[in-house]
């Protein structure tokens, strides 16, 4: 029987962890809130390491609390951060996504800088602010604004606005370490890149990668996994810090038309088709399918409108042969062209129109001893959202004091 | 007329007439059309340069094994079925009389055009860098790389372009 329109409103009789206000997707204060309170205090993933393989390389980054960054190799090697904004009239530095620059100029003025940061160029210095013979300004008062960088867990590139901030192992905890073997022992490249931008809120794309219920969405996950022996006792791991991993599973790709197994052209460490997908918080995660590691992160535009950027590694040793592999296997369900990921793009979005047009709440409910389909990794995201936002997911209208994350 | 008794202008328009068909037959979703403009050998490839990675990416690459499977498990899997219109403009063609064979360089727009209200937005736009076998009784497409200059494409396409 349908629900009458004060029966839609009402909450879910349900316990606070296991439903979610959509407010939180759509409203327009939240989303502001959670720059502040939540982008601009954690760690992001901005590149990755093999984006910038020489010294002076760049790469341009749009932080999700709003700001424009550059991620420059110093000639020490060391991968550094700055604000891509010159701190002469704030235009911006650099325009390409990437490139390689002994010094970043400003078109505007000219005004350049080096990969450290320093003011290294500032055209008629002396006739415009040493007039008088003393200088009004120097140019060690003009350097870039640097933004914390960590590389680490796969030779990715972490970014925090937080000068404060806890180190990225901190953040990260134990989260990885079931695939840290398969990522750390070598150096990885990434062979494929883009992003979508998607009307719906970037927490729905999370928790598309947070759940497997949603193996109905996929024919290839239905006819390849969940057919399969083990798939049901997979397990869904809650990590500190609102992190969560699902359990791995062999994956019979021949199942699916035209697809073999990957074990080929694998990652250290992997035999078989093993299938692991962890979730960070706040909004990317790592997806080893064998062959290919996808790695998502998202940049929240506004609400209902999310950048979601899409990497696919192999390793930086690959031949030629082993590359094609991984490219072939990609393909297949990842990709704006694979059977998955447009299956999932083609989902969130239609979240978003529903949640901006009559949705109240969606539930988070399933409790099945934690296995694939239990729904504990959203309700895990969503107790560290409300110990950060002091908010609850099920009721975002009262300030709430949670000091620790609550029960998932 | 066959290839050998065609004159070279009746080859280029023969390849033209290929391409422009190759597109209709794809607006359509007649995918077993499309298959029988294709010759045995077909190889179908999406790529793109990433400015950010500074690589050249492949999105998609397959046979006319690979196609057919691809065509045949279409049904199977959910995905929008907004249809994509591609408008073409062939600007090269190129017959080698000598290996039985064309190139031809055809410019392409893709539109998709929402079922739910018929709104039009663009969807991508790129090039066709085509091989055409023309020893048999009609031109074959026997290599079709798009290549695309759009690389945000929305919620992607489960489509060959």
């Amino acid at each position: 029987m349908g629900r009458t329109a004060e029966q839609w409103k009402q909450k879910p009789p349900l316990p606070k962890t296991h439903y979610v206000d959509t407010r939180v997707y759509t409203d327009e204060g939240i989303f502001e809130e959670e720059k502040e309170k939540i982008f601009a205090k954690t760690w992001m993933l901005a590149c990755h390491e093999s984006e910038l393989p020489a010294p002076n390389d760049y790469r341009t980054y749009h932080h999700p609390a709003g700001v424009n960054l550059i991620v420059v190799r110093g000639e020490d090697d060391r991968v550094r951060s700055f604000f891509n904004v010159c701190p002469h009239r704030g235009n911006t530095i650099l325009y390409s996504p990437s490139g390689n620059a002994k010094r970043m100029t400003c078109i505007f003025h000219a005004w350049s800088f080096d990969s450290e940061g320093n003011c290294v160029g500032l055209p008629r210095e002396k006739a415009g602010y040493c007039s008088g013979g003393d200088c009004s300004v120097s140019r060690d008062d003009l350097g870039l604004r640097e933004v914390k960088t960590q590389v680490g867990y796969g030779g990715f590139v972490y970014v925090n606005l937080d000068d404060g901030c806890e180190p990225l192992e901190d953040h990260i905890g134990p989260a990885l370490d079931t695939i840290i073997e398969q990522i750390d022992t070598e150096p990885l490249e990434v062979f494929s890149y883009h992003r979508a931008v998607v009307n719906t809120n970037y927490k729905l794309w999370h928790d598309t990668n947070s759940e497997f219920y949603h193996d109905y969405l996929h024919v290839h996950n239905r006819l390849t996994s969940m057919k399969q022996e083990g798939y049901f006792e997979r397990k869904m791991i809650p990590y500190p810090n609102g992190h969560a991993e699902v359990g791995s599973q062999e994956v019979h790709y021949e199942a699916y038309e035209g697809g073999k197994g990957r074990a080929e052209a694998g990652f250290p460490g992997v035999e078989g088709n093993p299938w692991s997908l962890i979730d960070l918080f706040p909004g990317y995660s790592y997806n080893l399918r064998a062959s290919v590691l996808r790695v998502d992160s998202q940049i929240p535009l506004g609400p209902n409108k999310t950048a979601i950027e899409y990497r696919s590694l192999g390793l930086k040793s690959d031949t030629v042969e082993q590359r094609r592999q991984r490219v072939l296997d990609n393909q297949t369900i990842w990709g704006p062209f694979g059977r998955n990921l447009h299956e999932d793009l083609l989902a969130v979005d239609g979240q978003g129109r529903a949640i901006q047009n009559g949705s109240r709440y969606v539930l988070h409910a399933r409790e099945e001893d934690s296995t694939i389909h239990d729904e504990v990794g959203m309700r895990h995201f969503y107790a560290e959202w409300s110990r950060r936002m002091g908010r609850l997911a099920g009721d975002p209208t009262k300030a709430v004091a949670l000091e620790k994350p609550a029960r998932a | 007329m066959t290839i050998r008794a065609a004159t070279r202008k009746d080859l280029d328009t023969a390849v033209r007439e290929l391409i422009y068909r190759s597109c209709l037959r794809l607006d359509e979703g007649d995918f077993p059309g499309w298959l029988e403009l294709c010759a045995p050998d077909l190889r179908y490839t999406i790529t793109a340069y990433s400015p950010e990675i500074r690589q050249e990416m492949t999105w998609l690459d397959h046979d006319r094994d690979g196609m057919e499977g691809l065509f045949k498990m279409l049904p199977k899997h959910n995905s929008d079925h907004s249809p994509l219109t591609r408008h073409a403009s062939v600007y090269l063609v190129e017959v080698d009389e000598e290996r039985g064979e064309a190139a031809a360089v055809t410019s392409v727009v893709v539109y998709r055009t929402a079922l739910d209200g018929g709104a039009t937005d663009l969807f991508a736009v790129g090039k066709y860098f085509d091989n055409i076998n023309l020893e048999g009784e009609t031109p074959l497409l026997a290599g079709r790389n798009v290549r695309l200059d759009t690389r945000e494409l929305g919620i992607g396409s489960h489509f060959p372009l």
